[in-house]
């Protein structure tokens, strides 16, 4: 490919900027692996890395001479560990001194390296890749950790005393006065996905809470309480995914949509409080690029980092009617065992952790496993197509992966 | 959250437009569990207001009863200190809203 | 003839009951307000000070004279609680204002009586032709030292006075401004301290009512005038008792001072002190009425004005948020929440 330089004052416009890509290399996913997320006080950053990538070369059957290129999501290393340049430092853990490189989108990191990942392999630069997400949060106060999560939103909403939970307690507020949903609804999010952590031996939580537990757990900025909160948490996910059809898996599972979208950095200029267009522009190219309707998606991961952006979710991507996803989560519509299309059967952000630039990479290795057959006592019988939805901040950035399972 | 005194002069022109404007709060929560900057002031509101000429800001609520937390509510534009400094710091002053 | 075009003042939200800070120490709250002559007192917001005040003050002086900010060709801001000891409040209150770069800017300190001299230096600039129009700001987020005295009384506010000299605008000319001044050690704080000190009773006689009285009677002799040639007297207040005591010593009546009396629901607050007092009675004063003005700042000195009401205080007046309106506007807080608010916790 020849690569020139467009004129700088010209913007490429029109339809080609919103419609999905066809790959030009079919990518398998070779093999996952993800540590346990919780509290891990005694392990390192270098240590969770070496786990899951190590794991995910062993799950592959590969050496890591045979990885061409690494790419790292990850937010906080910076921030808190004032640590930049980590992909040279977790290179080191690999064991062979590939190209590697640190994508950064605040939550949505994973999700981003995954994307890039992918791209290196459609531009036939690299054929087989290790992707990581990684984050340790637990060696800083939780004053530290606030503020630094506050960086994924704008200056103004810093300096206005908004924290992130603040600004998604904000959303809520809309959503709740839009379409008259009560915190009770809202709290059914967190009761489902502590009920499906509780199948995940991996999970932060494994615990069964109740809506009462909820609405008990003290106020954090309302109305999101404590326990409508995702944690703070350590964990690595990896995945190690190919273009190589030489390499043959047995039971491969096949990425056949990446796309990302963007959207303000802050939430108040949007036209919007209740839907995050990022996600909308995002899924609907890949659900173009997939060929597949909403309805066709069997299992989800989503970016629950609080019970509304699961309400809200459900409705940018189609699987609910607007206004009525709190609703329908209330109902069972995505439980497991019981819904039509099940939405975080690893216990979400909420119950299995959120390592924030792990979680991007372990969604994709729970749809992985579950496309496989091998997701345990959480499996979702039959599920051909699975989606995984990972946001960046208040939904400045969305990055959508349909990821099919080899059994169509 | 950095705030630096070159900053404050740089946004000067920005906040000297702002002030005395009004506006109606648009949406609101408030702020229990505060980023490290604003450990001494919380708990305490933050709003989404839409003011008159149209655009959208996002502040702070001060000197507030309970009854003007609602969407709706006038509001008013003044100038406050961010927060409590350090004793060498310098003092960086920024926009709030008060309920009129 | 110089004098005042323009005026506003500001005073924050919240209230300090001062039987709350009796009950705190164990005092018989009667005993206290009976004794001060105070109820409660203005406390300023945990993310208010002298400038934000002062700038508050100061818009409503700009929009009340009519005038735009780029008027103003000098900024004297004086005040106890300048939020820097180094970097100046009247150049932040000027940019914040939308002033401009062309103006004359000092910070000054004098105790109680800052912006008053503040005024005096304006009111020379203006004589001498060498500005149109100059603002003065007194404000104070006065600090009272727990369980002292002056945590009764120390409070904040700020005031904000546009003088000119352009005869068809001035709502009050000044006739005779003097002061008097001496080296008296009543009341002090030193650099880096947090709260101010002060010696007791000395602060009565050989202070306050030496130099307010002083310069009481210069005025008179010089304006050739007597107390009941004017229908309001303003003084400096640290507390109900001494005003009421200097007004009765000059030979004014309590009807003449009443108007001015805003400590009683205010309290002390330094800078602005004696310049509410005197907005509160150019709210209400008719023209051709003579104002009787003497302030007091420990350390010591007193500065005196005699103004003369003009017939365009009536159109002032319809524009002004007058000082009442704002002296009930409030919300009573706990002694608990002023510590906190006043950062004294």
């Amino acid at each position: 490919m020849r690569i020139g330089i467009l004129s700088e004052a010209r913007a490429v416009r029109g339809p080609e900027r919103s419609r999905g890509r066809m790959y030009s290399m079919k990518i398998n996913i070779l093999g996952t692996a993800t540590t346990k997320f919780g509290e891990l006080w005694d392990i390192s950053p270098r240590e969770l890395a070496r786990e899951a990538m190590s794991g995910a070369l062993r799950a592959s059957g590969l050496r890591p001479s045979q990885i061409d290129a690494l790419f790292v999501g990850n937010m906080l290393s910076g921030i808190l560990g004032n640590q930049t340049n980590l992909a040279s430092l977790i290179v080191e853990e690999l064991g062979a001194q590939v190209p590697a490189f640190r994508i950064e989108g605040a939550c949505a990191s994973g999700g981003l390296a995954l994307h890039n990942a992918i791209n290196s392999l459609n531009a036939g630069k690299y054929k087989t890749v290790l992707v990581l997400g990684l984050e340790k949060m637990t060696d800083h106060s939780q004053d530290e950790i606030t503020s630094a999560l506050s960086a994924a939103g704008s200056d103004e909403e810093r300096m206005s005393g908004l924290t992130f939970p603040g600004i998604y307690a904000l959303m809520a507020k809309a959503y709740m006065q839009a379409y008259n949903v009560s915190e009770e609804t809202l709290a059914a999010v967190s009761v489902k996905n502590h009920y499906h952590g509780s199948f995940n031996p991996k999970a932060q939580f494994q615990s069964i809470i109740t809506v009462g537990d909820v609405m008990r757990s003290p106020k954090v900025a309302d109305p999101l309480k404590l326990l409508d909160c995702s944690p703070v948490s350590d964990g690595a996910s990896a995945v190690v995914i190919t273009s190589d059809i030489l390499i043959k898996s047995k039971n491969p599972v096949t990425i056949i949509a990446s796309e990302v979208a963007t959207d303000t950095l802050g939430l108040y200029t949007r036209k919007s409080f209740t839907s995050l267009s990022a996600v909308v522009t995002a899924c609907q190219k890949a659900y173009q690029a997939a060929k597949i309707k909403p309805t066709d998606i069997d299992v989800a991961e989503i970016h629950d980092c609080f019970s509304i952006s699961e309400a809200i979710a459900v409705e940018d991507l189609g699987f609910s009617k607007k206004g009525e996803g709190a609703k329908d989560i209330a109902d069972g519509k995505t439980t497991l065992f019981k819904g039509k299309i099940i939405c975080n059967p690893s216990g979400g952000l909420k119950a299995c952790g959120h390592p924030v630039g792990a979680t991007g990479i372990k969604q994709i290795v729970e749809i992985t496993e579950q496309l496989r057959g091998t997701a345990g006592r959480r499996q979702v019988k039959g599920a051909k197509i699975g989606l995984t939805h990972n946001v960046g901040g208040s939904g400045a950035v969305a990055a959508i992966h349909i990821l099919k399972g080899s059994a169509i | 959250m950095r705030t630096s005194p070159v900053k404050l002069w740089r946004r000067q022109k920005d906040t000297i437009a702002v002030i005395g404007k009004t506006g109606k709060i648009l949406l609101w929560t408030i702020i229990r569990v505060p980023a490290k900057t604003f450990t001494d002031q919380a708990p305490y509101p933050v709003v989404i207001v839409k003011m008159d000429d149209g655009k959208k800001m996002v502040g702070q609520l001060v000197d507030f009863a309970k009854e003007n937390l609602i969407t709706g509510q006038k509001v008013q534009a003044v100038l406050r200190r961010l927060k409590t400094e350090g004793q060498e710091d310098a003092i960086y002053y920024h926009i709030k809203f008060r309920p009129i | 003839m110089s004098g005042i075009v323009g005026y506003g003042t500001y005073i924050p939200k919240y209230r300090l009951k001062l039987s709350e800070i009796a009950q705190m120490w164990g005092k018989e709250p009667s005993e206290i307000e009976g004794g001060l002559r105070i109820s409660e007192k203005a406390v300023a917001g945990s993310d208010e000070d002298a400038v934000t005040m002062g700038i508050e003050a100061s818009r409503k002086a700009i929009a009340a004279a009519g005038l735009k900010p780029t008027d103003l060709q000098s900024v004297y801001f004086g005040s106890e609680s300048h939020p820097y000891a180094v970097n100046p409040s009247s150049t932040i209150a000027g940019e914040y204002l939308g002033i401009g770069n062309n103006y004359f800017a000092a910070d000054l300190e004098f105790a109680c009586k800052a912006a008053t001299a503040g005024m005096q230096i304006t009111l020379g600039l203006l004589d001498s032709k060498k500005i149109d129009y100059g603002l003065v700001i007194g404000s104070d987020t006065a600090q009272g030292k727990p369980h002292d005295a002056l945590e009764y009384t120390a409070a904040s506010t700020a005031a904000a006075y546009i003088l000119g000299n352009k005869k068809s605008e001035v709502i009050a000319s000044v006739l005779q401004m003097s002061s008097f001044t001496s080296d008296t050690p009543d009341f002090w704080r030193r650099e880096g301290a947090k709260f101010p000190s002060h010696f007791g009773r000395f602060t009565g006689e050989p202070a306050y009512f030496t130099h307010v009285l002083s310069e009481g009677e210069k005025l008179l002799k010089s304006s050739k005038l007597k107390p009941k040639d004017f229908s309001f007297c303003v003084f400096h207040m640290p507390n109900g008792k001494f005003p009421r005591a200097a007004a009765k010593k000059l030979g004014f009546t309590p009807e003449q001072l009443a108007p001015s009396l805003t400590v009683d629901k205010i309290g002390n607050p330094y800078s602005a002190s004696s310049l509410l007092g005197l907005a509160a009675v150019l709210d209400i004063a008719k023209p051709k009425q003579k104002i009787f003005f003497v302030s007091y700042g420990s350390g010591a000195g007193s500065d005196g004005f005699v103004f003369e009401i003009t017939p365009e205080i009536t159109k002032h007046q319809k524009k002004t948020v007058p000082v009442e309106k704002q002296i009930e506007d409030k919300i009573y807080i706990s002694y608990q929440q002023y510590l906190r608010q006043s950062h004294i916790l």
